[in-house]
């Protein structure tokens, strides 16, 4: 079988899909990918269905060699990837062949970046999902992180349909230099708390901590003073922001626990999930709440616009040009149009 | 009728919220509740998550609308709270107590003024619902166990506690699957393993119910092995539920 081979791990890269949500009824964390929307795109990219598995990786991301020829997405955050020492864009579809070498290196802007390959990642599935659970050992490669020396099973694919026309526009992605909002709607708990804590928590400006990973994103800012009766445990839920004892908040993540005793103040809107996602430690956030119909409409718009991108692709294959090589004329033909 | 609200958890999930108290009779309606939503089959929706007195349903939030979905629900929910409660499964869970394997059941004696011997009879006498399993793969939040011998968490969390271990937290009792750091007291320690990760799935689940045996240690070590080499077959009644 044709492999990808590991040549430097980055910091911390695992293999995601869509999770396993189904088996959190026996205590299972969801995991799967953190930026749901970017490992969508970038399956829709490469011709993958959207439960394919990918890479997903942190900060700094991988240096890979391919042997086989196959097509590859870049997706999530910006990095200043290089394919063979030349410069490559992210959201677009890009072929490689055996022996290519892909540095994604550090990223310059947002955290978290996948790297989808058409077909997929071929690992086992684990409780229908080939999501890495690191604190479990489950799933994904052995249950662990990529490290160099590695090898991923991939398929060969010498061809693509509409090559060309797979690209997807550039998400917004969270600039350290400004405070960025956040959409909240009210959490389960937020009557629980105390007005002026409700108002603090809408009106400060919270940071992103280094305390931040797969399980929650701790935030550091205005404390909530309210103090908790004991809860009896609950369901959480992605994008949940919790407030423990020492009342800062954490915003809970893919690999968080299926239940929990804390309240949950606030719960992200979906629909900003991704830009929650993408922040760094130092990225201030601003939250603001959004009502429950307002939320469900954004969301529906955002999933109307991955349906738009899909449609799109499905439509070119019958655009000129068809295939890889035409890639060529069609660059020589914008040429005379500019 | 147990009346109950459902609210929304963000966008995409919502719950089922009944009193806040741990009731048997409540969570296992509340397994019912959930085991018919799955039947349904309802394409919006994606996993539900049972807890004390809460169903969490999450659903596609651009698919369907929290007052669909809540729509849809109601009439499902009063039906199956209305239905005869189906018979439970109980497995039957070797312990061995006390010793290394249960370093706090001395304590325990001594909160509940018995012997330790009479808290391994008083843990032994009857049969917990799993109200959920949660925290850790296959960790079953089980209850409740009689009062005298309810002791409150540790003041001070364990670091580590080893795979197996029985403990108590108040009236919940329940085992580790998985070494992990905890607060709660250690009394004893299965030999069965609860987590494997080539073979994650745990034979028990919300709703079923746990007795545990007590074994001594020449016992647990036999059942180990046996356990370990896959020779072992855990032992379930069908019965309602001591409720």
């Amino acid at each position: 079988m044709p492999m990808i081979n590991v040549i430097e791990p980055g910091l911390q890269t695992t293999v995601q899909d869509l999770g396993r949500p189904m088996h959190q009824i026996n205590g299972f964390p969801a995991s799967g990918a953190m930026d749901q929307q970017a490992l969508q795109v970038g399956n829709l990219l490469v011709g993958n269905s959207p439960y394919a598995a990918a890479l997903e990786f942190s900060l700094t991301g991988p240096t890979l060699r391919f042997m086989a020829t196959t097509f590859i997405a870049l997706t999530g955050a910006e990095f200043h990837a290089q394919l063979n020492d030349q410069p490559v864009k992210g959201y677009r579809c890009l072929q490689v062949h055996t022996g290519d070498v892909l540095k994604i290196g550090p990223a310059v802007k947002g955290r978290i970046g996948y790297l989808a390959v058409a077909g997929g990642l071929h690992l086992p599935l684990v409780l229908d999902s080939r999501s890495t659970t690191l604190r479990l050992k489950l799933g994904g490669l052995n249950g662990r992180a990529l490290l160099s020396g590695d090898r991923l099973p991939i398929e060969a694919k010498p061809t693509l349909v509409s090559y060309y026309h797979r690209h997807a526009p550039l998400p917004e992605l969270p600039d350290l230099e400004q405070p960025i909002k956040i959409r909240v709607l009210k959490g389960p708990q937020w009557d629980k708390f105390a007005e002026e804590d409700q108002q603090r928590f809408l009106s400060g400006t919270y940071t992103v901590t280094n305390q931040s990973d797969r399980m929650g994103y701790r935030l550091k800012g205005d404390v909530m003073e309210t103090k908790q009766e004991s809860m009896l445990s609950s369901a959480t839920v992605m994008g949940g922001i919790q407030v423990p004892a020492n009342g800062e908040p954490i915003v809970l993540m893919a690999d968080r626990q299926t239940t929990g005793g804390y309240p949950l103040l606030a719960v992200v809107a979906t629909v900003d999930l991704a830009k929650l996602v993408q922040c760094r430690p130092k990225q201030r956030i601003e939250f603001e709440l959004i009502e429950l119909d307002a939320a469900q409409e954004l969301l529906r718009q955002q999933q109307a616009a991955l349906k738009e991108l899909h449609r799109r692709i499905k439509k070119a294959r019958y655009q000129m040009p068809y295939g890889i090589t035409r890639e060529a004329s069609q660059r020589i033909q914008r040429l005379f149009k500019e | 009728m147990t009346s109950y609200q459902i609210i929304p958890v963000g966008d995409q999930a919502l719950a089922i919220e009944f009193a806040n108290r741990i009731d048997p009779v409540v969570n296992r309606h509340l397994q019912q509740i959930g085991r018919r939503i799955l039947k349904q089959h309802l394409s919006a929706v994606k996993t539900i998550i049972p807890a004390y007195r809460t169903l969490a349903v999450a659903f596609d939030g651009s698919q369907i609308s929290f007052a669909e979905l809540k729509q849809q629900l109601q009439p499902l929910i009063e039906e199956s709270m209305n239905a005869p409660l189906p018979p439970s499964k109980t497995w039957l869970i070797p312990v061995c107590y006390g010793g290394e394997y249960g370093p706090d059941l001395k304590d325990v004696a001594r909160f509940a003024s018995l012997s330790t011997a009479e808290v391994i009879k008083e843990h032994t006498a009857q049969s917990y619902l799993i109200y959920f399993l949660g925290f850790l793969p296959g960790f079953a939040y089980m209850g409740s166990v009689d009062q005298k011998i309810a002791m409150p968490r540790l003041e001070q969390p364990r670091l580590e506690i080893p795979a197996g271990s029985v403990g108590i937290a108040g009236e919940q009792t329940g085992f580790y699957p998985v070494a992990s750091p905890g607060g709660w007291r250690i009394i004893g320690q299965t030999p069965l393993k609860l987590y494997d990760e080539k073979n994650p799935a745990s034979f028990y689940h919300a709703g079923d119910s746990v007795r545990f045996f007590a074994v001594d240690e020449e016992e647990f070590q036999r059942i180990q092995l046996a356990d370990r080499l896959g020779k072992y077959q855990v032992k379930a009644v069908t019965s309602d539920a001591d409720d």
